[in-house]
């Protein structure tokens, strides 16, 4: 589906933190605010919200928007796991591609500690949640195939963290500002075997928002940023008849959509925002996405090709194992992070010259399929 | 580390967890194969979601099958006391399914066989090392 074109006319982001005090509205009002300045617009422009939300309360959304003026317009809330908020920047860009509107902001937001103590608490209407497997235990699972199937280290796995951590020195607004060691991270306590407490992305509360509208339709078409393609889709069946850990397939089927709708190759693209919930996560993504091959996940984070200073850094900043999980907000935080970086604002953090990144977030939680959503979105410097 | 009891546990309500019962002195895993293509399932529903055959016929299936992966978790969680060892279990001949490992608190090595035993104390399906 081609238009004119879409692109983003502004992003803005709350802190990433443990904020209970703030509440959701305070957070939604620094995020929008900071997205509708960037963008050059006033509330009162928005024509509608796609929005992302996993564990908010009803009419969160609203009442979040409400009272900085987005009001008497379609707010559609979206849950789609942890790719709540990309998923509702892909309906956002869909919308204006198809020509239904011209201004839409794209929404995430959740407060976890209002939720949550530690990890999200496993679902009892499932049939894995039900016998209690949090998140973690998909990971750690994961992690013990990995080991046995191609050999990846615990080190390996630990330089994903020490590597996320050290590029969130950079990143003002990351929950950790504190470089980690490998010694440090499988020093850390076992979460679910054999992943460590370092390995798994913190809570966190936090908001995030971005607007979308025509290509070149903005007061300041230099600052908007190309939405060369996004695709959005649910996994296949996940099964006894595949041998690939969750969640592989559903990345490299979306990346592959992606990729080809935006007429580039994996070895185009500068920069990468990727869902490292924890730290196997990411080597099995970029292994997904096509940096590697399956099972070279590992070496690949190792040989430093993925880190600030590599040819394809992969999380500058500081990847969900820094800025923390807030699951709605967590995929427009990565759109912003490569919006900042396709404008060469991302300061300390800066990928020299980025001209094409990508975003990926992939959610889950659900037995038998393999992942409930993946979203990649491909982004390109204007001009 | 999971407790084992072989007394069937009462399914409350709409409990989704994969059900297991014991047919002459062995625990099986009850789902549904379909009757054009052979998808077996833990559970058992109206179309089959490969080929989209109506004629799904209830099955059961093991009590053997193989480790394709496995963890400890040791973080707690509602209702249940860390830690206590899950694996994903290929049923021979049936479905893939979480189950809890009667054993010490270690991860299993993917490929490990293992045999289907009972229940946890809280009703969840539960596997066993039966060989390398």
């Amino acid at each position: 589906m081609t238009g004119a074109g879409t692109a983003i006319w502004g992003v803005g982001t709350s802190a990433f933190g443990k904020q209970t005090s703030l509440g959701g509205p305070r957070l939604a009002w620094q995020a929008t605010v900071e997205a509708l300045d960037d963008a050059g617009l006033q509330a009162s422009d928005i024509e509608a919200v796609y929005a992302g939300t996993v564990f908010g309360d009803p009419g969160t959304v609203t009442r979040c928007l409400q009272q900085i003026g987005i009001v008497e317009v379609p707010v559609i809330t979206i849950e789609n796991a942890c790719a709540s908020g990309t998923s509702a920047f892909h309906e956002a860009r869909e919308s204006v591609e198809m020509g239904r509107y011209e201004r839409v902001l794209a929404f995430g937001i959740e407060t976890m500690t209002a939720h949550f103590d530690g990890a999200i608490s496993p679902i009892a209407s499932d049939p894995d949640g039900a016998q209690g497997y949090a998140m973690p235990s998909i990971y750690g699972m994961s992690a013990t195939r990995y080991k046995y199937e191609f050999g990846v280290t615990d080190e390996q796995m630990a330089e994903v963290a020490v590597k996320n951590r050290r590029h969130a020195m950079g990143n003002p607004r990351a929950q950790h500002h504190k470089t980690v060691t490998v010694e440090q991270v499988l020093g850390s306590r076992m979460v679910a075997d054999p992943i460590t407490l370092f390995q798994c992305c913190s809570i966190a509360d936090a908001a995030a928002a971005a607007v979308i509208g025509p290509l070149g339709g903005s007061q300041d078409p230099r600052g908007e940023v190309v939405i060369r393609s996004s695709a959005l889709r649910s996994g296949r069946l996940w099964d006894h008849t595949t041998d690939k850990v969750w969640g592989w397939d559903i990345v490299a089927d979306t990346a592959a959509r992606a990729y080809d709708d935006a007429g580039v190759s994996v070895g185009d693209i500068d920069v990468f925002e990727v869902h490292d919930a924890f730290t196997i996560g990411e080597i099995i993504t970029t292994e997904a996405l096509g940096l590697c091959e399956l099972g070279e996940g590992g070496r690949l984070v190792e040989s430093g090709h993925t880190s600030l200073g590599g040819l394809q850094p992969v999380n500058p900043s500081g990847g969900l194992l820094s800025r923390g999980h807030p699951l709605g907000a967590t995929g427009l935080a990565q759109i912003a992070e490569i919006v900042w970086q396709l404008r060469d604002m991302a300061a300390d953090r800066q990928v020299p010259g980025a001209r094409l990144g990508a975003v990926e977030t992939m959610g889950g939680g659900t037995a038998g399929i393999d992942g409930n959503a993946c979203v990649v979105t491909v982004l390109e410097q204007v001009g | 580390m999971t407790s084992l009891t072989t007394t069937p546990p009462e399914r409350a309500g709409a409990d989704p967890r994969p059900e297991l019962a014991i047919h002459e002195g062995r625990v099986l895993l009850t789902g549904s194969r379909c009757g054009d293509c052979g998808y077996p399932q833990a559970i058992n529903p109206p179309r089959c979601p490969i080929c989209g055959s109506h004629a799904i016929a209830t099955a059961t299936f093991g009590p053997k099958g193989t480790v394709f992966s496995s963890t400890v978790l040791r973080i707690p969680v509602p209702d249940r006391t860390p830690p206590f060892t899950l694996a994903y279990v290929d049923v021979d001949e049936g479905p893939r399914i979480l189950a809890h490992v009667d054993g010490p608190d270690e991860a299993l090595v993917p490929g490990s066989e293992v045999v289907l035993s009972g229940w946890s104390e809280h009703g969840d399906p539960v596997v066993r090392r039966s060989g390398p």
